[in-house]
C-alpha cells in the first residue's frame, strides 16, 4: 500500500467526521502535489541544517586531521552523514513516494580494532556521498523554497506542474546520491538473498528426508517386526498360520525395500555419484511414462553440487512432462557452453528439456516451476520457460559450470560438521 | 492369554498399516480394541464420546507424531488425556524417545502411563505385557529413556556407589517393572531381587515405599532432582 | 611473548635485541628507501596529466587525457601491490577489474567503452589518489627513516672507525664544538666514545619500531587505496559462501544416501532373503525355519536401530518441534561426559539457523567426549542483539586448534559460510572454551 492511498481515506474519514459542519473549502489539487510542494518548502530547512552540519564536521575534521583528533572526528562526522542519508530517503519516500533501498551496513563486526574501524567508517563510499547531497542541497533548497513560495500565490494555476518539474530534479538527486547505487550493492544483496535460500533449501531438504524415513521406511519396519515377532512364537505350534505369517513378513520385507530405495533415489541417486549425469538421466528418462530421447554431450564430469542440481531440475521437469503435459514424446539435451574466456572458468551447463504437449506452463508463483526457477537463480542459474498454449514447451535452464576440482568440501568426507 | 485378564484399547496411530497390526496383534492376545483413529484430534474426541457413554477404556495407545502437523501432537494429546481422565492409562509409542516428552508425561504421577520406542513391539509379549501393565496402572518406561535419565541424573557419585547388579535392577525399576519380573527377567529368584531392592533404597536414602507405583516414582524423582 | 614465526618455538633473544638485525626490518627500511624515486614520480605524472586533462577536458581531448591518467595510475597500482606484498608481507588482493560492457553485436569493446568504464570505476580513481597523497608521504619516510638508522648505526660503530680519524683526517675524533682558533671539544676520550656508542645503541634499538610504524601506515595506504574496495571483497566472499554452502549440502545428501545404502538397505536385503529361505523350509524343516525367522526378527530390530540413529543424524525430530532447549538436553543426555546445558532464549530462531546451531553443538561434545578427557562440560546458549551466541566448554586437557584438516576446521568454515564465527580458546593443560556465533534470523 503507497503512502498516497493511505491518506487518501485518511481524509475520508476526516470529512465523513465533520459531516455537520461546513465542508472544507476545496483545495485544487490532490494531496500528491500538497506533498510535493511541502517537499519544496521543507528543502531550504533542510538544506541549512544539511550544510552547517556537513560544513562544521569537514571544516573542523579536515583543519584538525594534521593533528591526530581529526581523523576520529572526520570518521564520527561520516556516520553522521549515513543518518542523515536515512532521514532523506525517509523524507523522500513519504513526500515524494521515492522507494529506495538502504545501503548495505558497515560490517563493523568485521573490522578488529578502533583503527581499522575508524579508517573503514572513513573510506565509506555512501557516507561521502550522502556529504556530497547535503552540500549541493543548500542553493538547491534556497532556489526551490523561493519558487514553490512565490508560485504558491502568484502562479497557482500551475503550481502543480511547477512543483513536478521541480520535486523531479530532487528525485533525481535522492535516486542519484543516496541510493545503494552500485552494482556491488545490488550483486550483495542478490547474493545474501540467495546464501539464505540455499541454507533455507538445504535444511528444509534434511528435514523433509528425516519426515520420508519417519513416515516411510521405519513405520513399514516396525510392522515387519511385529509381525515376525508374531510369527515366531506362532510358527512351531500352528505351522500353517506361521507360514503364511513369514509369508506376509516376506512381502512387507520385499516393499521395505522399495521404499528405501525410492528415498534414496530422491536424495542422491547413487548412479550419479558413480557414472554422473549421461547414465543417471537415461535412467530417470527410463522411468518417464513418456518416451524420452536423452543427449548429453560432456567431456568432463562437473562438480557434484551442479551434477546434483542438473539432475533434479531434468528430473523434476520429466515429472511435470508425465503428469501435466499430454506429450507424447520428450527430449532431454545438456551440453557445456563457452563463453569465450580462455581459461573457461565463465561457462555455463546448458540443459533443455522439450515436449510436444499441450504446453501452457509457466512459472506463476506457486507452481512447481517458480520453486525450480529459485533454486536455480540461487546458484546464478537461470531458467526460461517457453510454452505457448498449444504447445510445443521449450524449458532452457543454465548452471554455472564449475569443475570437480574447484568443489570444496570433495576432499572432505564427513559433510556435515 | 486368559479372558478376565483383557483390558480395552483404544489406539491413535497415523500409519494404518500399523494400525491394523496392532489391532490384530491385541486382538489375537484375546484383547478389545475398541477404536482405531489416525490423529490426536480423532483421539481425544473418541475419548470423550466414550467417557460421555461411561464406556473409557482401560489404556490408549498413542503414537507421537500424527496428523496435521507431524510433530509431537501425540505427547500433548497424552498430557491432556491424563489430566481430564486420571483412571485411564496411556501409552505413547513412538520412533525416538526423547527424555524430556518422559518427564512432561510422568509430570504429577506415573499412575499408569508409559512410554516405549516403537522397536519393542518386535517383541510380541513383553509389549503386550507393558500394555496391560499400563491399563492396570503400572509404568512402563523404555530402556532407553530409563539409561538417559540414569546418564544424566545429577547424582553420578551415589550412582557409581551402586553394585552392576544394583545399577541393573534400578534400572528395570525404573521402567516399571514388578520385583517378580525383574527376577525373571535376570533368572534370579524373587528373594535376592528383594534384597537389591533393599539395598539400593538404603544407598539412594530413600525410604522403603509400598507398592510399585510408589517406587517407580521414587526412583524417578530421585534421578530427576 | 617472543615467538619465532618459521618455527613456532619461543625465542631466547628477546625481541627488541632482535629487531636491528631482523631480515622484516631491513626488508620494510628497503621499502621505505625504493619508495621515495616510484613515488616521485608517479606524483609528477599524476599532477601533470591530470592538470592537463582537467583543463582541456572542455575539448575533447581532455577525456581521452584523464582516462590514460587513470589507467596509468591502475599500473603503478600492480607495481605498489607488488612491491607490499614482497617487501611488507601485505597479503593482498588484486582489486576488482575495470568491467567493460560488449557491444550489442558481439564484437569487442570499443575505445569510448573503456574510457567510460575507467571513469565510472572508483578503484581507478583511488589509485590516482594513491599516486598523489603517497609522494609527500614517501619524502618524509625516506628523510626519518634514512637519517635515524644512519646515524644510529655510524655513532653505535663509532668505537670501530674513530681510530681512522685521527689517521687519515688529522683530528682527534668527531668534532662536536669548535670555534676557530677557540675552544675544540672532540670525541676522543673511552668515556664520551662510550656514551656516543651507547647513544647509538638506543637509536639502533629505537629505529626499526620507527620504520614498523612507518611501513604499517604504508600498508594501510596500499590497502586502503590499492586493494579491493569493501563491497566487491563482501561479494567475492559471498560468491564463496555460497558455494561453500551448496557444496555441503550436495555432500550431506550425498552422505545420508551412503549411510542408507551400506546401512538399512544391506540389511534389509538380507533379512528378505532370510525370510524367503524360511518361507520355502516351513513346510519341510519347521525347526530350522523358526530359527531362520528368529534371525530375520533381530536383523529387522538392528535395521530400525540403524534407521533411527540415521534419522537423528539428519534432522532430530525433537528439534523441529521443541527448539533448541530439550533438543540440545538430549543430545547432552547422550554424550559420555556429564553435560550441564542452559538455554536462554526467549525466541526460535530460523529452522535453518537452528538446525545448524545443534550440529554445531553436536560435534563439538562428540570432540568433547572423544578427545578431551573431561570431566565435565557446560553448553550455554544465548541471543546477544542480532547473533545467536553458543558456548560449549569442558575441563579437559585443551590443545584443540582450528588447523586445516581438523574436524574444528571444517565447522569453523561451515559458520563462516553463514557469516557466523568460530573461536577456539585451548591451552594445552586445558580447559577449553569454544564460542560460536550465529547471525540471529526469526522464523518467518
Amino acid at each position: 500500500m503507497t503512502a498516497r492511498t493511505r491518506t487518501r481515506s485518511h481524509a475520508v474519514q476526516v470529512a465523513a467526521e465533520d459531516d455537520d459542519r461546513l465542508p472544507p473549502a476545496r483545495f485544487a489539487f490532490g494531496s500528491v502535489t500538497w506533498k510535493e510542494v511541502a517537499h519544496l518548502h521543507l528543502n531550504l530547512l533542510e538544506g541549512i541544517l544539511g550544510f552547517v552540519y556537513v560544513s562544521l564536521w569537514l571544516y573542523a575534521g579536515a583543519l584538525l586531521s594534521v593533528t591526530v583528533v581529526g581523523l576520529p572526528l572526520l570518521a564520527a562526522g561520516l556516520m553522521g552523514a549515513r543518518v542523515l542519508g536515512r532521514a532523506e530517503r525517509w523524507r523522500a519516500r513519504v513526500l515524494l513516494g521515492v522507494r529506495i533501498d538502504e545501503p548495505s551496513p558497515l560490517p563493523r563486526h568485521r573490522a578488529r580494532g578502533f583503527l581499522n574501524r575508524m579508517w573503514m567508517t572513513l573510506k565509506d563510499p555512501v557516507a561521502w556521498r550522502s556529504t556530497l547531497y547535503a552540500f549541493i542541497r543548500l542553493p538547491w533548497g534556497v532556489l526551490t523554497f523561493a519558487i514553490a513560495l512565490t508560485s504558491l500565490f502568484v502562479a497557482w494555476p500551475v503550481l502543480g506542474h511547477i512543483a513536478r518539474g521541480l520535486t523531479n530534479v530532487d528525485r533525481a538527486m535522492v535516486r542519484g546520491l543516496l541510493s545503494p547505487s552500485s552494482e556491488l550493492e545490488r550483486r550483495i544483496a542478490e547474493l545474501e538473498e540467495d546464501r539464505g535460500v540455499v541454507v533455507d533449501t538445504a535444511a528444509a531438504d534434511l528435514r523433509r528426508i528425516e519426515r520420508d524415513l519417519h513416515d516411510g521406511a521405519q513405520a513399514r519396519l516396525v510392522a515387519l517386526a511385529m509381525g515376525l515377532g508374531l510369527a515366531k512364537e506362532r510358527l512351531l505350534e500352528d505351522p500353517e498360520a506361521g507360514a503364511r505369517m513369514v509369508d506376509e513378513a516376506h512381502g512387507e520385507a520385499k516393499l521395505a525395500l522399495q521404499e528405501l530405495r525410492d528415498l534414496a533415489r530422491g536424495i542422491h541417486p547413487a548412479i550419479l555419484t558413480d557414472r554422473g549425469l549421461g547414465p543417471a538421466l537415461t535412467s530417470v528418462a527410463g522411468r518417464c511414462t513418456v518416451p524420452v530421447k536423452v543427449a548429453v554431450d560432456l567431456e568432463s564430469r562437473p562438480a557434484p553440487a551442479i551434477e546434483g542440481i542438473a539432475y533434479f531440475t531434468v528430473s523434476e521437469l520429466l515429472q511435470n512432462i508425465s503428469k501435466h503435459s499430454g506429450a507424447r514424446t520428450a527430449e532431454v539435451e545438456l551440453w557445456r557452453a563457452t563463453d569465450g574466456a580462455k581459461d573457461r572458468t565463465e561457462d555455463r551447463l546448458l540443459i533443455r528439456v522439450s515436449d510436444d504437449g499441450r504446453g501452457g506452463a509457466s512459472t506463476a508463483r506457486g507452481s512447481g516451476l517458480a520453486g525450480l526457477a529459485e533454486r536455480l537463480g540461487s546458484v546464478d542459474g537461470l531458467f526460461v520457460v517457453d510454452s505457448p498454449a498449444g504447445g510445443p514447451t521449450v524449458v532452457t535452464a543454465e548452471l554455472p559450470w564449475r569443475s570437480r576440482t574447484e568443489s570444496r568440501s570433495e576432499s572432505r568426507t564427513g559433510g556435515r560438521p | 492369554m486368559i479372558a478376565d485378564d483383557s483390558v480395552r484399547v483404544v489406539i491413535a496411530e497415523d500409519s494404518v498399516l500399523l494400525r491394523e497390526g496392532l489391532t490384530r496383534l491385541l486382538t489375537d492376545l484375546g484383547h478389545e480394541v475398541v477404536a482405531g483413529v489416525g490423529d490426536a484430534e480423532g483421539l481425544l474426541k473418541t475419548i470423550a464420546e466414550l467417557s460421555a457413554a461411561d464406556a473409557l477404556p482401560d489404556v490408549v495407545v498413542a503414537d507421537v507424531r500424527m496428523p496435521p502437523t507431524h510433530t509431537d501432537e501425540g505427547v500433548r494429546a497424552a498430557v491432556r488425556l491424563r489430566r481430564d481422565h486420571p483412571e485411564l492409562g496411556v501409552l505413547v509409542f513412538s520412533q525416538y524417545v526423547e527424555e524430556q516428552y518422559a518427564t512432561e508425561l510422568l509430570a504429577g504421577s506415573t499412575r499408569g502411563v508409559g512410554y516405549l520406542l516403537k522397536d519393542r513391539v518386535a517383541e510380541v509379549r513383553e509389549f503386550v505385557d507393558a500394555v496391560v501393565r499400563v491399563a492396570r496402572g503400572g509404568t512402563a518406561l523404555d530402556p532407553e529413556v530409563v539409561a538417559q535419565l540414569l546418564g544424566r541424573s545429577r547424582k553420578q557419585d551415589v550412582l557409581a556407589g551402586l553394585t552392576p547388579r544394583e545399577r541393573e535392577v534400578l534400572g528395570l525399576m525404573a521402567e516399571g517393572r514388578t520385583n517378580s519380573a525383574i527376577a525373571k527377567q535376570l533368572v534370579v529368584s524373587d528373594g535376592a531381587v528383594e534384597k537389591h531392592v533393599s539395598n539400593i533404597f538404603l544407598k539412594l536414602g530413600l525410604s522403603p515405599s509400598e507398592g510399585d507405583h510408589r517406587r517407580v516414582l521414587a526412583v524417578l524423582t530421585y534421578l530427576r532432582s | 611473548m617472543a615467538i619465532d614465526h618459521a618455527t613456532g618455538r619461543p625465542h631466547r633473544v628477546p625481541a627488541v635485541l632482535r629487531a636491528p638485525l631482523e631480515g622484516r626490518t631491513w626488508r620494510e627500511f628497503l621499502y621505505l628507501m625504493t619508495s621515495l624515486p616510484i613515488a616521485a614520480v608517479a606524483f609528477a605524472l599524476a599532477v601533470t596529466l591530470t592538470a592537463a586533462g582537467v583543463g582541456t577536458l572542455v575539448t575533447f581531448v581532455g577525456v581521452p587525457l584523464l582516462a590514460a591518467t587513470l589507467a596509468a595510475a591502475r599500473g603503478l597500482g600492480v607495481l605498489e601491490r607488488a612491491r607490499a606484498r614482497g617487501l611488507l608481507r601485505l597479503e593482498i588482493a588484486e582489486p576488482e577489474p575495470v568491467r567493460v560492457r560488449r557491444r550489442r553485436d558481439g564484437r569487442g569493446p570499443g575505445p569510448m567503452a573503456w574510457v567510460g568504464a575507467l571513469f565510472k570505476s572508483g578503484t581507478s580513481w583511488r589509485h590516482l589518489l594513491y599516486a598523489v597523497v603517497h609522494f609527500p608521504w614517501a619524502l618524509f619516510t625516506f628523510v626519518l627513516s634514512l637519517v635515524l638508522w644512519s646515524v644510529g648505526w655510524t655513532t653505535f660503530l663509532y668505537p670501530l672507525w674513530q681510530w681512522t680519524l685521527p689517521t687519515f683526517a688529522h683530528q682527534p675524533g668527531i668534532q662536536i664544538y669548535g670555534e676557530t682558533g677557540g675552544r675544540h671539544f672532540y670525541v676522543d676520550s673511552p668515556f664520551t666514545i662510550g656514551i656516543t656508542c651507547a647513544l647509538g645503541l638506543l637509536l639502533v634499538l629505537g629505529t626499526p619500531w620507527v620504520i614498523r610504524g612507518l611501513a604499517h601506515v604504508d600498508r594501510l595506504l596500499v590497502r586502503g587505496l590499492l586493494g579491493p574496495s569493501r563491497l566487491a571483497e563482501r561479494v567475492w566472499e559471498l560468491e564463496e559462501d555460497r558455494g561453500v554452502v551448496v557444496d555441503t549440502a550436495s555432500a550431506d545428501l550425498r552422505r545420508i544416501e551412503r549411510d542408507l545404502h551400506d546401512g538399512a538397505q544391506a540389511r534389509l536385503v538380507s533379512l528378505a532373503m532370510e525370510l524367503g529361505l524360511a518361507k520355502e523350509l516351513v513346510e519341510r524343516d519347521p525347526e530350522k525355519a523358526a530359527r531362520m525367522v528368529d534371525e530375520a526378527h533381530g536383523e529387522v530390530k538392528l535395521a530400525l536401530q540403524e534407521l533411527r540413529d540415521l534419522a537423528r543424524g539428519i534432522h532430530p525430530a525433537i528439534l523441529t518441534d521443541r527448539g533448541l532447549g530439550p533438543a540440545l538436553a538430549s543430545l547432552a543426555g547422550r554424550c559420555t561426559v556429564p553435560v550441564a546445558t542452559e538455554v536462554d532464549l526467549d525466541s526460535r530462531p530460523a529452522p535453518a539457523i537452528e538446525g545448524i546451531a545443534y550440529f554445531t553443538v553436536s560435534e563439538l561434545l562428540q570432540n568433547v567426549s572423544k578427545h578431551s578427557r573431561a570431566r565435565s562440560a557446560q553448553v550455554d546458549v544465548w541471543r546477544s542483539g542480532d547473533r545467536l551466541m553458543l558456548r560449549v566448554g569442558d575441563d579437559g586437557r585443551g590443545g584443540a586448534g582450528t588447523t586445516s584438516g581438523s574436524g574444528l576446521a571444517g565447522l569453523a568454515e561451515r559458520l563462516g559460510s553463514v557469516d557466523g564465527l568460530l573461536v577456539v580458546d585451548s591451552p594445552v593443560g586445558g580447559p577449553t572454551t569454544v564460542t560460536a556465533e550465529l547471525p540471529w534470523r526469526a522464523r518467518g
